[in-house]
This record gives C-alpha cells, structure tokens and sequence, in this order.
C-alpha cells in the first residue's frame, strides 16, 4: 500500500498533469493561428464544415504575385527597412554613445524620453506625422515612410547601443594600448570587433520592427509605398481570406526565422523592450 | 524513550553518475549536536536535505524519533532549520518570519504572541518585532533564523553552515551561543559545516564525511588523536605520515622500521609483523630537544631544511634518514636556523598508525 | 575661447552625439505630438482659431463616452486575464519541466509578429468555420449552434490577451526566478505545504514583478490598432475611432481625430501614473532584498 502510493506520488503527480496540461494547451493555444493561416493559405474549395482542405493549390501566392503585386510591395517593404534601419543606426550609434560612455545629467529621464514613442500609442502622434509629412510632400515617398518608422526603430536601437556600449570594457582598450596599439589600429582591432555584435543587433531589431511596422505606414503611405502589413491588411478589406493568408505567410516567415535565431542568444527579457531596464 | 533520535539506514542518493550519498547509515542520539563535516561536495547537505525531506532519497530509509518519515513531505516533520544564507522572509516583519510556523498551525494568536515573544527572548531579539530583515546585520538575521527554527519547539533543529556567511569574529560569538541554547532547550541538533575548527568546538559527535561516504563518527577528541583513515587524518589538523613496516608486535606497543629509524608506537590492532603502515604525527606535537637531553624512544636526528616565521609559531621542514621528512611545529621563542642539525623526539602516545604504506 | 572649448568640450561633445537623435525626436515625435494638440483646438478644417468644440463633440456624445470605456475594457480585461495565465504559467516554466526551452520559445512568439498577422490567424481559427466551432459542433454534446467569438467583447478581450500576455509572464518569469529557494524551503520545513508556501511566500514577493509586466501588457492593449481595426467588428476603441474620423469622412476630420489622440493619450498616461503608483506602494511593503 505504502509503495503504490509512493509510486503514484512520485510518478504522477496530479500537480504534473495540470501543468503538462497548461503547457500543452497553450502550445496549442499559440499555435492553432499560425497553422489555420497555412492552411487557409494553400486551400482550394475549402469551403462548409471542413476540417482540412480538400485540394491543395498555391493558386492564391501565384494570385498574390500576379494581381497582388507582391514583388513591388515586398520591394518597397525592403527599401523603406534599409532606409529606416540605416537612419535609426546611425542616431543610435551616436546617441548610444553619449549615454553608454559619457557623463550625461539625468540619463534615466533622457532615456525615459527616447522610449517615450513606444509607450505612446503611435497612432496620436501619427496623426501629426501624416499632416507633416503633407506639407513637406513626403507622403507616399521612400523617405516619408522611412522617417516614420525611425520614430519608433530608434529608441530601439538607442537602447541596444547604449548598452553595447557601455559593457565596452575600459580595461580591454587600456590593454590594447598597453599592447602598443595606436587609436586607429584600437579601433579596427578592438573596438570594432566588440561592438560588431551590438551594432548586428541593433539592426536586426530595427529592421524587424520596420518590416512589420503598420501603424505608422498605414498614415504616411500612397499607392507607391505600400508595404507588406498594409497590403496584408488591404486584402483583408477586400474580404478574400485565402488571398490574406497567402499574403500573411509571406509576410511572418522572416520573422519566425529570425527569433529561431535570436533565441540562442538574446535573453526574452531584452525583446520585451528594456522598459525600466529590467 | 530509544536512545536514537535520528536514524539513516542505508540511505544513496544518486544526481546521474554523481553519488551524492552511498549507503549513509548514522545514528544520531537523543539530545547530542552531531556534526557533518567534510569538504564541498562530501554529501553532507545533501544528507541533511534527506533528512528535512526536501530531497528524496533513492534508496534507504529515515527515521526521526523512531518513525519511519521517509514517505512523509517536508512540512509535516516537525523539525527547525537554520540556513547559511538565513533564508528569511523579506516581506515580513521580525515578528512574522518568526511566527510563521505558529500562523501555518493556525494557533490562537494569544498563543503564537507569546511564544514569537519567548522565542525572540532566547535569541536576545526582544524589541526587534517591527523589523525588516533588511534591516538588521548578518548576525541578527541568523538569529531570527533561529527563532523561527525554535518558536514551535522542534524535537530536532538542523542547522546548514549557520555561521558561513558571518564574519570570523560573529562567528565565534555566535558558536558559543548555539551551542549553549541547544544544550539548555535540550534539542537534537545536526550541524552541517566545512570548518573543521567550528566542528571541533560544538560537537558532541563529529561524523567526517567523503565523496559520500561516512569516514569516521566519534567525538572530536576521538577524531582529532585517532583517526581511522589518512582522510581524516590529513582533514582536521595538520599532519604527518611516514610509511613504515610492523618490526614486532608487543601488547599495547609496536616497533616499527621507518627507513633507518625504529619508533615504537601504540599497536595497531589486528596486525601482525611484516605488514606496513602508515605513521601518523602532529607537526604541533613533536617535541624539539635541546642538545643537553638524553637520547630515548622514538629521537632521531634531523637537519632544519626550512624555517618560516608564523608570529607565534615556527614551521619547519625538517629532513632526517633517506631523505625524508617531518614537518615541525615550535616555539617561536626558541628558534632554530635552516641548516642547523636538530634532535627531535616523537612521543609515543601522540603517535598514531594507520594502516596500509 | 579656448578656454570656453576646454571647459566645456565634453559636454559639446556629448551634446554633438545626441544631435540626430534630438533631430529624430524633436521632428518626428515631439513636434506631430504637438501638431496633433494644436489641431485638436482648431475648428474642424481651418488653418486658425481656437475652439473646444472638438473636445465637447466627442466627450457629450454618449458614443464617444462608450469608446472610451471599451478601450478601457479591453485594456483592463485583457490585463486582468493575462495575469491568471501568466503567473500559473511561469510557475510551471520554472520548474524546467522537459521541453521548458521550447516552451518559453512558444510563449515569445506572440512578441515578435506584427498583430495584423495574429488577428488574421485568430479570427480564422475562432470564426465560424475554424476549427474552434468545428470542434464545439462536432464532438461537443448539445452543441449544435457555433459560438460567436469573432467580433464580439469577449473574443477581442482574448485575442488581446493572446497577443500581450507574453509580456506579463517573461518578467513574472524573470522575477520568479530571482527568489531564493531557500526561503520556500524555510517555510516547508516550517509546516507550510506547497499551497500555503506558495501564498504565504511567493506570491506577495513576486507582485512586484507580475504588476511591472502587466503595465506593459495593459499599454499594449490600450494602444492596440491593428488588431482592432480588423477584429474589432462593430467595436471600436479609442485608437480605431481616431482612424476611421480621417479615412471615412470627406474631407477627413483631423480635428475632430485629433481631440480623439489627445483624450486617447492622457489617458493613458494618467493610468499609467496611477497605476506606477500602486504598483510602488505594493513593492515597497514587500521590500524584497
């Protein structure tokens, strides 16, 4: 008797199942969206009760490249991320800078402020991007979208920086010149090298946020700019729930393909934003 | 009432391929402070862990008053515990870490303001209640800890390195303080510790342990002059060996051959002519003669090799025969030079063999 | 002036670094931020002119009062919601049960896609014809109806939650795995049994972590477009309603969206406050080393 309870206990605690149970089905939970969108994505004449499609087709990628006009738009969503990413790398290197490495009175509100963006919702201030962006003819132009994007891309990028910055190790430059290196050669050999991975980082990020920026794009763009979220969500308008799927799966490849890659490396608590430096 | 308060029959754990205990089998009495002592990973918290159930033994079982609780979690068995890192509850006052186990028991809260009271008074805490841990010093945080261990009265208290994380000076207030509340309240006590010297001080019974394994459990006048093993030995104090081969056998004494030289020693039981041992001696022990002593039993003629200066001690190297070796602890008043020859005797009783060479 | 540059060259120089990114902040945030509170004063369509009508619009209009107190509802259901997953979540998550790593990778996902892709995949899954009311028609007994959850308060309060919750449970999470286990085993060797150590001990000492990691989540929620814009049916928060008064209309209200934004972002910031607030006064009490 002792040891059938002891067996029971050690083996099937019922504290386990319950947990198995969360996990499994929360795993499911998260899941069960990515597969309905596959599917949906690949279905031909799914239609009525059905659990599966009856016929598989890529009949809806080839539309979404034909009339959908896929190429252009992932052409655009490229170009207005390149453009983004270089602008909010360039602020983030030397603002980065400034608050890894240098005295700076009342670093904690400056960098309050730089998040400032991502804690406001971004369509009130959008609302000012756009009527700007009229005026100076920027709507619907590379730029334009770009330099929206930058608004919420930076303080991403000024966080990461900052903090590959800071973690520069004074000691390492110390030994370096110590090492008989001159600044030139510190740099190229040093330097460079330690805030290589930051930098990759930081553009990754940034690139990332601009590739699913919608917000901000769905105000400052024209029928010349049009990225991958917005025509995602213009196929949602017209009602073809195949067509959108295709556009989706498309469009969330790259991203799942990148956090398979960050997850070995960054730890979660820095994609949560880095919100009161946790 | 049995004589054995705490019992471990036979208990191995096991972590993959690393043996953390191996068939432990100790008997803890009623009443006494039993140390485990032993380096980092000798398996002495891990024994003590099996005993407050938070791990699991794989094999054996654990008896505590008698009762077989080895099947019975953690919270239901009635002991206190005292950790190295304090382990109190930041969220709390002084007066709640303490009542805590009273408020688990759902006592009367007249009750449980009286005994947190008393409680607090045995550790000399009164007046501390609306503290928060953070506020106090390492060494009033421990006694806390022990409050909280004591205030439901505990028939055993286990303590797990107390004294580690306080500094040297605490830690011998501390030592004295313990040991006498255990003594007066009357309490089993099992005391996990590295510091050899801190076992030596508050143990009724020292057991030392290895990779495991139990090596020797006597009281620590027993651990200190007879060690039973070279891993004893060599663990508390400092020490001496020198391998030797049994000449004859004489009742109480033995002769034995170390190189050249013939010591006579307590026997060693169960040996007989032929066999080696190992000799085993006190730096601290060996006495330096002056040149105007007679020579006797167990002097030999040795060469200072090395000499340093300790303030209040000298250590030497001393080397005698076929290049061996002694190493010597003096008066630092009555310095020798290196180089000087020396005549040393090594007292019989403080002579101890162990075997095998 | 030497003497001026020698003084002073290094706060110029730190100065010179933050010069883009001022320049990106000032153009691109502070300055439309502050378009948008001037618009929100002016009468509708009119480059001058100062008028609180917009404000009085929006606020005396019992739709208006309504979109407010669904974002709110949203905002808040979600949060609350987030919280009971999250924390049973990361309980278990911190046990490193096998396949934990995979787990905690599951529960990233929702961070990293944009919330247009999750609301597509959710509204397929829990539409007429997803799986959900497939299951519920076909081997549930009684059923016989699909349930509406597309486009309904309590499907968009979950589909939220879908999205925001990983916020919540990493810093749960995080703050979980920053206890000493000692203290839990302090209290089982106390008499506390699992339940009561898990009362007693660790949850006051964790609130502070699951509040920091739900006021991300409630922002989240309370700031969320996408996903309303296209699951939201019928229901419409704050950040919708401000869209639809400058794509619906011709010509496009920008005033009257603006006194939306503006309303839109002090709230926020008001709750926000309120809410840092208690969350303080909460982790003071706690006081955790």
């Amino acid at each position: 008797m002792r040891f059938a309870r002891a067996y029971i206990r050690g083996l099937w605690d019922g504290r386990m199942i319950l947990g198995y149970t969360l996990l499994l089905s929360l795993t499911v939970f998260i899941v069960v969206p990515f597969l309905m969108i596959a599917l949906r994505s690949v279905g031909k004449g799914w239609f009525g009760r059905l659990w599966l499609p009856p016929q598989l087709t890529l009949d809806w990628y080839r539309w979404a490249v034909e009339v959908g006009n896929i190429p252009e738009v992932m052409k655009n969503t490229l170009i207005i991320g390149i453009i983004a990413t270089a602008i909010s790398t360039v602020i983030g290197i030397f603002a980065g800078w400034a608050f890894g490495r240098r005295q700076m009175p009342g670093k904690e509100v400056a960098m309050a402020i730089v998040l400032l963006p991502r804690m406001i919702p971004p369509i009130t201030y959008a609302l000012g991007v756009a009527k700007t962006f009229y005026t100076l003819e920027l709507v619907d132009t590379y730029l334009g979208v770009a330099l929206a994007h930058v608004s919420v891309c930076a303080p991403y990028a000024i966080l990461v920086l900052s903090a590959t910055f800071e973690g520069l190790d004074e000691r390492v430059l110390e030994a370096a010149d110590v090492c008989g290196a001159n600044t030139l050669k510190r740099f190229f050999y040093v330097v460079l090298p330690l805030i290589m991975p930051g930098i990759l980082a930081s553009m990754i990020f940034t690139f990332t946020h601009s590739y699913n920026e919608f917000t901000l794009t769905l105000l400052t763009y024209g029928p010349h700019t049009v990225t991958l979220p917005v025509r995602t969500y213009l196929a949602v308008g017209d009602g073809y729930w195949e067509i959108t799927s295709a556009m989706a799966v498309i469009m969330v490849i790259p991203s799942l393909v990148i956090l398979a890659m960050i997850q070995r490396r960054a730890e979660p608590e820095k994609l949560v934003g880095g919100f009161k430096g946790v | 009432m049995p004589e054995a308060m705490i019992e471990f029959r036979d208990v191995s754990k096991r972590y993959g391929a690393l043996v953390a205990n191996d068939h432990l089998t100790l008997t803890i009495r009623r009443g006494e402070l039993m140390t485990l002592l032993g380096p980092s990973g000798c398996g002495k918290t891990t024994a003590l862990r099996c005993l407050t159930g938070y791990i699991r033994p794989d094999e054996g079982r654990i008896f505590i008053d008698g009762k077989d609780v080895t099947d019975v979690p953690t919270h239901q068995r009635e002991l206190g515990m005292v950790f190295q890192n304090f382990a109190l509850f930041p969220h709390l006052t002084v007066r709640d870490n303490v009542g805590f186990p009273l408020m688990i028991r759902n006592l009367p809260k007249d009750q449980r303001t009286t005994m947190t009271a008393d409680a607090l008074r045995l550790v000399r805490l009164e007046g501390y209640e609306s503290h928060y841990p953070r506020q106090l010093s390492g060494g009033q945080q421990q006694r806390v800890g022990l409050a909280r261990a004591l205030v439901y009265r505990p028939k055993v208290l286990l303590l797990d390195e107390p004294l580690s994380n306080l500094d040297a000076k605490l830690r011998e207030e501390m030592r004295f303080e313990i040991k006498e509340l255990v003594t007066r309240l009357g309490i089993t006590a099992v005391y996990v510790t590295h510091d050899q010297a801190e076992a030596l001080a508050l143990s009724d019974r020292v057991a030392i342990m290895n990779r495991g394994r139990l090596e020797q459990v006597g009281t620590p006048e027993e651990i200190y002059e007879q060690p039973q093993s070279r891993f004893v030995a060599e663990f508390i104090g400092l020490s001496n060996f020198l391998e030797g081969r049994i000449e004859v056998v004489d009742g109480a004494t033995m002769r034995v051959t170390v190189g050249d030289l013939k010591l006579t020693v307590p026997a060693l039981p169960q040996t007989g002519p032929g066999q080696r041992v190992l000799i085993f001696v006190r730096p601290n022990e060996i006495e330096l003669l002056g040149p105007d002593e007679p020579a006797g039993e167990n002097v030999l003629e040795a060469q200072v090799e090395k000499a340093t200066y300790l303030g209040d001690t000298m250590d030497y190297r001393l080397a005698f025969g076929q290049g061996l070796a002694l190493r010597v602890q003096g008066d630092a008043q009555r310095r020798v030079s290196p180089g000087a020859p020396v005549r040393l005797r090594l007292p019989r009783i403080r002579c101890w063999a162990l075997p095998g060479g | 002036m030497t003497a001026f540059w020698r003084r002073n060259s290094s706060g110029l120089i730190t100065v010179f670094l933050l010069l883009p990114a001022l320049a990106g902040f000032f153009g691109l945030f502070f300055y439309p931020m502050l378009l948008t509170v001037i618009l929100s004063f002016r009468p509708e369509g009119q480059v001058a002119g100062w008028t609180l009508e917009n404000y009085v619009r929006f606020l005396s209009d019992p739709d208006g009062r309504w979109v407010i107190l669904l974002t709110f509802i949203l905002a808040v259901g979600s949060t609350a919601l987030s919280i009971v997953l999250s924390v049973p979540l990361a309980l278990i998550l911190r046990e490193k049960v096998r396949g934990h790593r995979f787990y905690r990778l599951i529960v990233l996902v929702p961070l990293v896609i944009p919330g247009l892709i999750g609301a597509l995949g959710l509204l397929l899954f829990w539409g007429v014809r997803g799986w959900f009311n497939l299951f519920l028609t076909q081997f549930v007994p009684f059923v016989t109806r699909p349930m509406a959850v597309n486009y309904t308060i309590h499907g968009l309060i979950m589909f939220y939650v879908w999205l925001y919750f990983p916020y919540t449970c990493v810093t749960t999470l995080s703050s979980l795995e920053s206890l000493d286990r000692s203290i839990e085993e302090a209290g089982a060797v106390s008499g506390a049994t699992r339940w009561q150590v898990l009362r007693h001990i660790v949850l006051p000492l964790i609130t502070p972590g699951i509040l920091a990691g739900s006021v991300l989540t409630f922002m989240a929620a309370f700031g969320a477009f996408s996903v309303p814009l296209i699951a939201g049916g019928n229901y419409r928060p704050l950040s919708v309603e401000i869209y639809k008064e400058i794509s619906v209309p011709i010509p496009a209200r920008w005033s009257a969206a603006s006194a939306i934004a503006v309303v839109m972002g002090g709230l926020q910031v008001i709750f926000l406050s309120l809410y840092m607030r208690s969350v303080r006064r909460a982790g003071g009490a706690g006081g955790s080393r």
